[in-house]
């Protein structure tokens, strides 16, 4: 069960050599894949590292390619990431247990459904967010676009609070 | 059942987290697009299952066996409502080894569905194993949550000393008047010849010495030496043990006393124990296939305890200790209490015989090889030997015995000489 995020991770860590094969880029891919490593095989904070280390590659080699935005590109990654966290996670249970009949099969169905719709709620949320780009411009955008995303920070902690434990016997 | 969020959704909020900053940062719209997924993913929080969605039973292949043996443990999971991953982990006890499957399981089951899972233990040492609790967690289909739910499933389980093979035993000095496999020195009937005697009104006429009647020309019978069983108290020292479980001094003490008690009872000896471990703790003597379950069991219980409590051996009644019975003492000698408790019984009379289990190979297995390690063992095996001649000074029979060794090659020597000596 380790074979799957595997394949993810060196996905992840190879597409943006496609946009930029730097060699800061591959150094940085380098790093991260080892990361990811480490985490596959057990130690879950070393793939969260490496994935982290996978999004700075990816940040970096846009920078140095420059260009127009590739949202596509930027779905599916985002889709790997999810895909790579779920299986890692699924593959550390897995160890050493005994897998009923059927669970691998019903895993994998649930991975391809999550992956079909956060990629194509990821696709609306972008073209949405691009329309309304192209439709109003706003002065302090990267300001505007910084509060944003630390209200959504916080609106995902403050959901994860009220969600936290609950206890019924 | 206690439903969490797990230690995942702070690894989805942490590579979110970061997406955004390194988005900010680097002013590109693509890493706030790629984090949209891991946050969306989180929508799916909600719905962990309750216990009572399923139920739970465990089958076990024997619920009695001896040490080494293997056990198969059945589990079945059936479910009512449909349930989308099933954790399950039993806990094993020290005692149980896993050698086939897994004890951890991952399922998924729909309505009125049953899953088998199926693992196999070896037990390693003797004594009572409960397996109480199976410990489940009915996770989301995408990791996110889990709900933790404990389901006691009482087990139990023997596992009885392994006895060790043996087929040449000490025999009795002493017999008693119950009819048994040993040749006594006192005449009457049986089939050992002994004696011939001139023939007196009353002896059978199949007992006549027709060879010797026809030389001497008047009538001779033959006279025979009777068949009869002992009485063997195993006496075991449960006052401290060395080495590492399950090979301590103490668990070949058992071994040994299991393999004693075996072989006695099938020659139709009536066995007793005696366990020393501060007070005495004692199965009278008797035979029979019951008295060896009874023997067994008791063994099953002994066990090393700290005490204070220090009894003499003249408070073991007369029908726990008969004085015509043999007393195989199994110790390793580490307590003066029970060397005092050997010489109190040797200064009474009993046929006493030592089976003492040396503890310098066990301890020598559980430390790293040094110069001073062997020092410190060929200093103890000196000490040993020391004190094993001073018990014989005091009439004892002293058997050391290595665990390494096969039972039955230490107490060889000790059968012929026994013999010699009973001959004699």
């Amino acid at each position: 069960m380790r074979r799957l995020p595997a394949v993810l991770a060196l996905a992840l860590v190879s597409a943006p050599l496609l946009i930029a094969p730097a060699s800061s880029v591959v150094a940085l891919g380098a790093a991260a894949l080892l990361l990811c490593a480490l985490g596959i095989l057990g130690v879950m904070p070393a793939l969260v590292g490496g994935m982290v280390l996978a999004l700075g590659e990816y940040a970096l080699a846009l920078r140095l390619a420059g260009g127009g935005p590739r949202l596509g590109g930027a779905v599916l990654l985002g889709v790997g990431l999810v895909l790579l966290l779920e299986t890692a996670e699924f593959g550390r249970r897995a160890h050493h247990a005994a897998i009923g009949p059927g669970v691998l099969l019903a895993q994998i169905r649930s991975w391809a459904v999550c992956g079909a719709l956060t990629g194509a709620g990821s696709l609306a949320a972008s073209a949405a967010a691009s329309t309304v780009g192209a439709s109003m411009r706003l002065p302090w955008a990267a300001a505007v676009a910084a509060a944003a995303a630390a209200v959504a920070l916080v609106a995902v902690a403050l959901a994860l609070r009220v969600a936290r434990p609950s206890s019924d016997v | 059942m206690t439903t969490r969020l797990t230690p995942l959704v702070l690894s989805v909020v942490t590579v979110g987290a970061w997406g955004l900053v390194l988005g900010v940062l680097s002013g590109r719209a693509e890493l706030i697009v790629a984090v949209l997924p891991l946050l969306l993913g989180l929508l799916r929080i909600g719905g962990a299952r309750s216990p009572g969605d399923w139920t739970l039973t465990r089958a076990v292949s024997a619920a009695r066996v001896f040490e080494g043996e293997r056990v198969t443990v059945t589990v079945t999971v059936s479910a009512t409502r449909p349930v989308p991953l099933l954790e399950l982990f039993e806990p094993l006890p020290p005692t149980l080894r896993l050698v086939g499957g897994h004890n951890r399981g991952l399922f998924s089951l729909t309505r009125g569905h049953s899953v088998e899972w199926r693992y196999e233990v070896e037990c390693t040492r003797r004594g009572r194993v409960t397996l109480g609790t199976v410990h489940a967690r009915a996770w989301g289909r995408a990791g996110l949550e889990a709900g933790e739910a404990t389901i006691p499933v009482p087990w139990h389980l023997r596992v009885y000393p392994r006895a060790l093979p043996l087929r040449r035993l000490p025999g009795p000095r002493r017999m008693q008047t119950f009819v048994g496999n040993y040749v006594a020195p006192s005449l009457g009937e049986g089939l050992e010849p002994g004696d011939i005697r001139a023939f007196v009104p009353g002896d059978r006429v199949r007992h006549v010495n027709w060879r010797a009647s026809l030389r001497f020309r008047r009538l001779f019978v033959t006279q025979y030496h009777q068949e009869r069983n002992a009485d063997v108290v195993l006496m075991l020292d449960t006052l401290s043990e060395a080495g590492a479980p399950p090979d301590t001094t103490l668990d070949f003490s058992i071994r040994a006393a299991a393999a004693l008690a075996t072989a006695y009872l099938t020659r139709k000896d009536r066995v007793g124990l005696i366990e020393y471990c501060g007070p005495f703790r004692w199965v009278r003597p008797s035979s029979g296939r019951a008295h060896h379950e009874r023997i067994f069991e008791a063994l099953l219980r002994a066990d090393v305890m700290f005490s204070y409590v220090t009894q003499e051996v003249a408070l073991v009644p007369r029908r726990i200790l008969p004085p015509q019975a043999l007393v195989i003492a199994i110790s390793p000698l580490l307590d003066p209490r029970f060397e005092k408790a050997l010489v109190d019984l040797a200064a009474r009379g009993f046929d006493l015989v030592v089976l003492s289990p040396s503890p310098i190979p066990l301890v020598k297995r559980t430390i790293r090889g040094s110069a001073s390690a062997d020092l410190a063992c060929r200093l103890w095996a000196l000490e040993r030997r020391a004190r094993a001649d001073a018990l014989r000074r005091a009439g004892m029979t002293i058997v050391d015995w290595d665990p390494a060794e096969p039972l039955e090659a230490a107490l060889g020597g000790l059968t012929r000489s026994r013999r010699r000596a009973v001959a004699r």
